[in-house]
């Protein structure tokens, strides 16, 4: 088959982190060619380079053996490259026909020939089985059909390379056969098709061939005829397993959480939970293995009060929750590192010394009559003390939190947090974006954590962090829990397929 | 940093002010006039003796009750455009109580700055409740308000307590009205306006419900996974917001003008706004701004009488402090401009 599309030695470099790195693609005319690759291993800037948003650092890019320069998406378009977007573009105020047409730069003259373009939209609809209603308005069709509605929008500007991202995240299983039935007939008429997907058995059914990117390299390309499921996983997560750091903890005496069966916005298969059970114990580390946006927000949140879950029970300490307020889970012993520490963990705008006093400036130690006197010298000594234990390096404890770096501010969370000497913790990516140093010293204080009797659960999408960390593994795909896992020898393999929904 | 942070703080409003001071200079010129005489003139008016600064001070106080009203509610995040309309219902109430109920003296005046604080809280409260049991704009609601608010003093001085054949109320009786102070122009509103703004620096940055207040006000979303009632630090600020304004309703009627007429309060809601944000939500720097922008005020119509200069020239003044300083307050949250101030203070610190 000749080849539509190379992109040779792709490096992209944001500061100092490479987000791809001498990456080798090729595609040829009429395949399916998938990307596979964990969160962050280049998936996403890779095809943004390709469509004109970013320009890569270095490296070339050849469109049928001809050296190209795509310097902003119109220009993608131009040569006839159209990405569907995992969140679709589409003006929902607008008719499907609208939106079609919308942008579009062949018109000629002042006004638009809607009936010739009716045409042409129909029969390129017909011709690639694409089932839309033109007249409808965006938000009163369905998630599959918005879908094709884009899909036909790109093929409509003369698409003849089509990157799908994710298409298959927001689909219902008969929609997913819908759509493999659609990429079919496109490829039958030789347009090709770029397809990202976390999706193991979708990936193996639907792809010609298979490029593995990680931590924004390529590693390999694969025809499908070769691949198994165990061996692209452990191409993807590529590594031996390291021994652990922490002497790992098993069978703790007591629950410090339990939850059972909860539901929580159901049908929402990437921002939702589906009857979960889980528990956690005093004195160990529960990790929860999964790729981004598979539920795991949710749960964080619905174990420290954040959102209320729809069905089902959750316990704290062996009683039964009956309001969800982070107030009140925090009153039970619930500590918090948030996912997104600038927005949800620090108020940026405050220093450090207010960081760290977020919670307690009420409390006898840090004022007078029940708070309505603030005793400034105690909370700067406090603050100094905290900044000393848990080397939160900064210029001064009055310097803006925002000013400081992503590991010193999780710092200024941990030290808040700890120190409430939580019965529950709660760490979302407490290490995510951090250096080497941090991410050691963070570990560490939850380990210590732990030995002291706290319940962790920690929950991240770096693969490595949950092997070093847990005493006990869960993996979460789509909201539901696939699999529990001893954190002592885990079988690195049969997670990687469980994260992957297989 | 934090140092050239203050610095920074301190410059802007600064820098507007003489910015606007020199443009207004170029008018004058233009106007055939001195502009240092003119300006000589200004400062004469407004503070040149005694009597001008009492005049000031007065015209500073219902400034300084909405200016305190727009910053409170900013404090927590949230836009309250209605202190107008709080400062009139607040005057409203006063007026029915201090020319109907009969009671007068010290408790009369007492039940009715209550009163009008009551008034004005409950007026704020309605965005404030819109807002987060509603998801509604409160922005919107608290400006719609305010024309509810005038157009209900409207009936009130045409109809309700109309008082003869001029379309204004009845007199406050005199046993009610504020004391004038050492004789001068200006009253213990002036007083009443002052005390509320150093409990509202005291709350803001002494208590511990007034830090929290703020974190809300920074970030509702860290607030939230902190454990503080967000939706009732929002709903406790728009009403003490409210009764601030509503407090100087009544001080103004009781005070300075004794009945409400037509015009009564037009655009102190807004002109509390801009002392707010000139004042970079700090009580204290808000009350100074206001007493500044009384002190144009004042002092332009002596400027006129001198130099001929109209007051206008002091009100394009006036608003040209405020556009600068607003623009300026921009720029400084520029990432260039961040930047650059922070190479200046790294340069500062190798020496």
């Amino acid at each position: 088959m000749e080849e539509i599309l190379r992109m040779e030695h792709i490096t992209k470099r944001f500061g100092d982190m490479y987000a791809n790195r001498d990456i080798n693609l090729d595609i040829r005319k009429g395949e399916v060619h998938t990307l596979l690759g964990e969160n962050g291993a280049g998936k996403s800037t890779l095809m943004n380079v390709l469509i004109g948003l970013y320009q890569p650092t270095e490296g070339k890019i050849f469109l049928n053996g001809q050296e190209v320069r795509i310097d902003s998406p119109a220009k993608a378009v131009q040569l006839g490259i159209g990405m569907v977007h995992q969140h679709f573009m589409l003006v929902e105020a607008m008719t499907v026909f609208e939106n079609i047409i919308l942008g579009d730069r062949q018109a000629k003259g002042v006004f638009i020939q809607k009936e010739q373009r009716r045409r042409e939209i129909l029969a390129l609809a017909e011709k690639y089985g694409l089932d839309v209603q033109l007249d409808k308005l965006i938000t009163d069709i369905s998630v599959g059909e918005q879908q094709r509605v884009e899909i036909l929008k790109a093929l409509y500007r003369g698409a003849e390379l089509l990157i799908l991202d994710e298409p298959t995240a927001a689909l219902t299983d008969l929609e997913v056969e819908g759509l493999f039935a659609i990429i079919g007939k496109l490829t039958g008429e030789g347009k090709s098709v770029v397809f990202i997907s976390h999706k193991m058995r979708e990936v193996l059914r639907i792809s010609d061939r298979i490029t593995i990117l990680r931590a924004g390299e390529t590693v390999c390309t694969v025809d499908r005829a070769n691949a198994s499921a165990g061996e692209l996983a452990s191409l993807m997560m590529g590594r031996e397993l390291a021994p652990s750091h922490y002497e790992k903890k098993e069978n703790p005496e007591r629950q410090v959480v339990v939850l059972e069966h909860v539901d929580y916005n159901k049908t929402a298969k990437h921002s939702g939970l589906s009857d979960v059970s889980l528990t956690i114990g005093a004195g160990e580390i529960l990790g929860i293995a999964g790729v981004d946006g598979n539920g795991q927000s949710q749960l964080a949140q619905l174990i420290t009060g954040v959102i209320t879950p729809d069905a089902g029970r959750v316990d704290l300490k062996n009683s039964k929750v009956a309001k969800f307020m982070p107030q009140a889970f925090i009153e039970e012993g619930v500590s918090h590192i948030p996912e997104d520490r600038n927005k949800m963990g620090l108020v940026g705008d405050m220093s450090v010394k207010e960081n760290i006093l977020l919670k307690s400036t009420g409390l006898p130690r840090f004022s007078r009559f029940g708070g309505m006197f603030l005793k400034k010298k105690a909370m700067k000594d406090y603050a100094l003390e905290m900044q000393e234990k848990y080397d939160i390096r900064c210029a001064s404890i009055e310097q803006e939190a925002r000013s400081l770096s992503g590991g010193n501010q999780q710092k200024i969370i941990l030290a808040r947090e700890l120190e409430a000497r939580p019965d529950i913790l709660i760490a979302v990516h407490p290490t995510r974006g951090l250096d080497i140093g941090a991410t050691r010293f963070i570990h560490d204080t939850m380990i210590e954590a732990r030995e002291s009797g706290c319940g962790v659960l920690l929950i991240s999408a770096d693969f490595d962090e949950i092997l070093e960390m847990s005493d006990r593994i869960i993996v979460m795909f789509e909201g539901q829990v696939m699999g529990e896992y001893s954190g002592k020898n885990p079988p690195v393999e049969e997670i990687s397929l469980a994260m992957a929904g297989k | 940093m934090k140092n050239t942070n203050k610095l920074v703080n301190i410059l802007v409003p600064l820098a507007s002010v003489l910015l606007a001071f020199l443009i207004g200079c170029i008018i004058m010129l233009a106007l055939g006039a001195n502009p240092l005489v003119a300006l000589q003139n200004l400062w004469t008016g407004a503070f040149g003796n005694i009597r001008n600064l009492g005049t000031t001070l007065s015209r500073a106080t219902p400034l300084i009750f909405t200016g305190l009203c727009a910053c409170f509610a900013y404090r927590c995040g949230v836009f309250n455009l209605g202190g107008e309309g709080q400062f009139i219902m607040g005057s409203i109430v006063c007026c029915v109580i201090a020319t109907q109920s009969g009671i007068t003296g010290f408790p009369g005046i007492l039940l009715c700055l209550v009163a009008g604080a009551l008034a004005g809280g409950l007026w704020a409260m309605i965005p404030g409740l819109l807002k987060i049991y509603r998801g509604q704009n409160e922005m919107i609601i608290s400006i719609m308000l305010n024309y509810v608010a005038t157009l209900l003093m409207g009936v009130f001085y045409t109809n309700w307590l109309r008082d003869g054949s001029v379309p204004q109320t009845m007199s406050v009786p005199k046993e009610t009205m504020l004391q004038r102070m050492f004789g001068l122009r200006f009253t213990s509103a002036f007083v009443i306006a002052v005390v509320i703004g150093l409990l509202t620096y005291y709350f803001l940055f002494y208590t511990s419900k007034g830090f929290q207040l703020r974190a809300v006000g920074l970030n509702m979303t860290a607030a939230q996974f902190n454990g503080f009632a967000v939706k009732r630090y929002i709903l406790v600020s728009f009403i003490v917001s409210g009764a601030i304004a509503g407090i100087g309703g009544s001080a103004e009627l009781l005070g300075t003008q004794y009945r409400l007429i037509n015009g009564f309060a037009s655009g102190y809601g807004f002109d509390g706004v801009s002392m707010a944000l000139i004042g970079q939500l700090h009580p204290l720097a808000t009350m100074l701004v206001a007493v500044f922008f009384a002190a144009l005020r004042v002092g332009s119509t002596t400027m006129q009488a001198a130099t001929g200069v109209p007051t206008s020239v002091s009100d394009i003044i006036q608003a040209l402090v405020i556009v600068f300083a607003v623009a300026g307050l921009a720029m400084v949250k520029l990432p260039e401009f961040k930047a650059a101030i922070d190479k200046l203070s790294a340069k500062k610190e190798v020496k």
